[in-house]
């Protein structure tokens, strides 16, 4: 096989088992990589019902067919699993330099099941894979934890792993890669702990074989030339400030979330937005593996209570850890953000479960004798300090860990979790940008934006504008960059670089430049139509895998907040979030019935139906 | 009139004396397009732009007190 390494490897860890599986190549045309392979594995093997701490749940660490490749951005893996935070699958993306690592090492994918009896870690070198004993790395940091294995495996190694709260099963642990990127959301680092795996680590020295190199070169090259191009006068506000740059378009649109949603504009923005960060704490940019942007932000604070040096704020961290807690302190934030990263958190659901612990506590329905402390909002001392008690589950700790939906559940007040699905949502109202708030409902692993993201036709321009206030035309937009993202995902690409330059550049965005490198990569001859078909089989597929654990229409919510309180001050005054209206002609579209169910007609039209039988 | 202009990342450097605030008197019934002229940012140099917060367009008419915001289009976050 080209593009595709051809192999699986599959570890069970209940018996200390490690075999390898030829990929089936239907399989790998059908389900392109990565997010399509974690679901087509998952749907296969793990059953929707089952405990997702317990062993019967399984992993799928998956790359895609232009992951490791010099292709734009191919840097990505997907890891797939069923939520311990939501109930739901979720498939968490991250980039750096492991999953090219892991190609080059010969696999597509990892798939992990069972649970080890005592602490352990994959070794895969090449072609050898092993697990070893973990035991002296249980309760280190990713970062001591990622010294320490390439110290006793190969100083080149790639490594991702999980923190304390991934150990302790805190319910949004992460799985830190390359010691700083995070597939972070939804509790996928728990369920790594659940196994008592602590980490994967992989050497890899392979080149990936590409089925055309010409025309892969050839694509490869324009693409290149045409970012080159666009920005040797103008260089990438992702490069030069960072992915928190974006506060500019939230608050500017008057949807950046502040103290719990209960507002779209805050006063303190310029504190911690991203031109700031450049002037106060910025070292340097950052790339992950062939990238030509370099959004990452290695940053170092040099003096002070938060004194430090790692790699952050996000966009998302700045929201989280930020306007959400009323915190305009950066250097807290930013601290913050390095305790995540060292003790396996992600930091949105951190951010998100502090800023409702402080609205819990501004109403009165969480006393300061329950937290400890008291919790007022812009308390950035707070936030470092519930950081580390959050992972390590102690005091209050302990019940941050399970999340902001069962923490305002406990309390008498689910309402006041920001959270569709249980998953938290990322830094942006959906009064003043309708479609995120569809796009928030019903993605799979619940809120994320990262699903279809509309903040970038709704917000950022990109790659051309629409409304973030009108409803009536996100239905069908909403679907169409559901499904693209499906596609970038399972290609193993960034989506900041393929919305740009890789799909034509009208709100439709036809995937022509990633069919161009997956067919020079793969020699699959696809055509565009054919990959956007590709993506919309694997969302069904996370549809079906939902709704089979148990969800149902009525999980496609938001927050009252959202859709019932109009938005008190800012651009967006006055508005709330039409989801009801835009429910129904979403599912139409989709093929599904009123209940959010596609059809058999949809399921045959997309190959699904036989596999449901397998 | 005069509006308030709030310009950021590289749209800073078209801003006069480089802050990225500052108030704009432009002859009234300006548009944005007449905006983007007197602060002499040249055609390449794509900005999105905001007139009280909602999306707008070179047509855009102005007026007294309006606040337009400029900055470059983003891959997001």
């Amino acid at each position: 096989m080209h593009g595709w390494c051809g192999k699986i490897l599959r570890v069970d860890l209940s018996r200390g088992k490690i075999s390898n599986e030829a990929l089936d190549p239907q399989v790998a045309r059908d389900y392109i990589g990565a997010r399509g392979f974690g679901i087509y594995y998952l749907r296969r093997e793990v059953d929707p019902a089952c405990d997702p701490l317990g062993p019967e749940n399984k992993i799928v660490m998956a790359a895609g067919p232009l992951t490791g490749t010099p292709a734009p951005t191919g840097a990505r893996y997907v890891v797939t699993t069923k939520s311990p935070l939501t109930g739901a699958i979720t498939c968490s993306n991250s980039g750096g330099n492991f999953p090219a690592e892991l190609k080059k090492s010969g696999h597509d994918a990892i798939i992990i099941e069972g649970r080890s009896a005592t602490p352990v870690y994959l070794w895969i070198d090449g072609g050898r894979a092993e697990l070893r004993p973990a035991s002296h790395l249980w309760g280190k940091t990713t970062h001591e934890t990622d010294d320490a294995l390439r110290g006793e495996t190969h100083a080149k190694a790639k490594t991702a792993v999980i923190g304390p709260a991934g150990e302790k099963q805190v319910l949004f642990a992460a799985i830190m890669n390359d010691r700083d990127r995070a597939a972070g959301r939804a509790g996928v680092g728990a369920v790594m702990g659940s196994k008592n795996l602590k980490a994967v680590v992989v050497r890899g020295e392979g080149e990936i074989s590409l089925a055309d190199p010409a025309a892969f070169k050839a694509a490869n090259t324009k693409y290149r030339e045409a970012f080159k191009a666009k920005t040797q006068d103008n260089p990438p506000p992702l490069r030069t400030h960072g992915t928190a740059i974006t506060v500019v378009g939230t608050q500017g649109h008057g949807v950046f979330p502040t103290r719990n949603f209960q507002q779209g504009t805050f006063e303190g923005w310029e504190s911690i937005y991203g031109e700031t960060l450049t002037q106060k704490y910025l070292v340097r940019a950052k790339p992950c593996f062939s990238c030509p942007i370099a959004c990452g932000r290695v940053t170092r604070i040099p003096d002070g209570p938060y004194q430090g040096e790692g790699e952050g704020p996000e966009y998302e961290t700045v929201y989280a850890l930020g306007s959400d807690c009323g915190v305009d302190d950066l250097a807290a934030l930013t601290k913050a953000n390095y305790e995540c990263n060292e003790l396996g958190l992600d930091t949105i659901s951190m951010g998100s479960a502090i800023a409702c612990a402080m609205e819990l506590y501004e109403k009165g329905y969480l006393k300061e004798s329950e937290i400890g402390m008291p919790l007022p909002w812009g308390d950035g001392a707070a936030l470092v300090k519930l950081t580390r008690m959050t992972a390590r589950r102690e005091g209050f700790g302990n019940i941050l860990a399970e999340g902001s939906r069962r923490l305002a559940a406990r309390c008498g007040h689910p309402e006041l979790a920001m959270v569709a699905k249980s998953l938290d949502f990322a830094g942006y109202d959906p009064r003043g940008e309708q479609g995120m708030g569809l796009a928030y409902a019903t993605s799979p692993i619940g809120g994320s934006h990262m699903r279809g993201d509309p903040a970038y036709f709704e917000l950022l321009g990109v790659p051309v504008p629409a409304d973030p206030h009108t409803w009536e035309d996100k239905p069908p937009l909403v679907a169409k960059w559901q499904d693209l993202f499906c596609v970038i995902d399972a290609a193993g690409l960034c989506v900041f670089f393929s919305v740009r330059y890789l799909v034509e550049q009208n709100l439709m965005v036809k995937p022509v430049g990633i069919t161009e490198l997956l067919n020079g990569a793969t020699g699959a001859g696809y055509t565009p139509e054919e990959v956007e078909k590709i993506g919309e089989r694997i969302f069904n597929a996370e549809r079906m895998f939902l709704l089979s654990a148990g969800f149902t229409r009525k999980d496609d919510s938001l927050p009252p907040r959202i859709t019932e309180e109009p938005m008190p001050t800012g651009p967006a005054k006055g508005m709330v979030c039409k989801l009801e209206e835009m429910l129904s002609p979403y599912y139409r579209l989709r093929g599904w019935s009123a209940e959010g169910v596609p059809s058999e007609t949809k399921l045959g039209e997309l190959g699904l139906l036989q596999r449901l039988k397998a | 009139m005069k509006v308030r202009v709030n310009t950021f990342a590289n749209l800073r450097d078209y801003a006069p004396a480089g802050k990225s605030s500052f108030e704009l008197a432009l002859a009234d019934g300006a548009s944005v397009a007449d905006l983007i002229s007197a602060l002499r940012i040249p055609a390449a140099v794509q900005a999105v732009m905001l007139v009280n917060g909602r999306r707008a367009g070179a047509a855009t008419q102005l007026n007294s007190g309006d606040e337009v915001t400029l900055f470059p289009p983003m891959e997001g976050g």
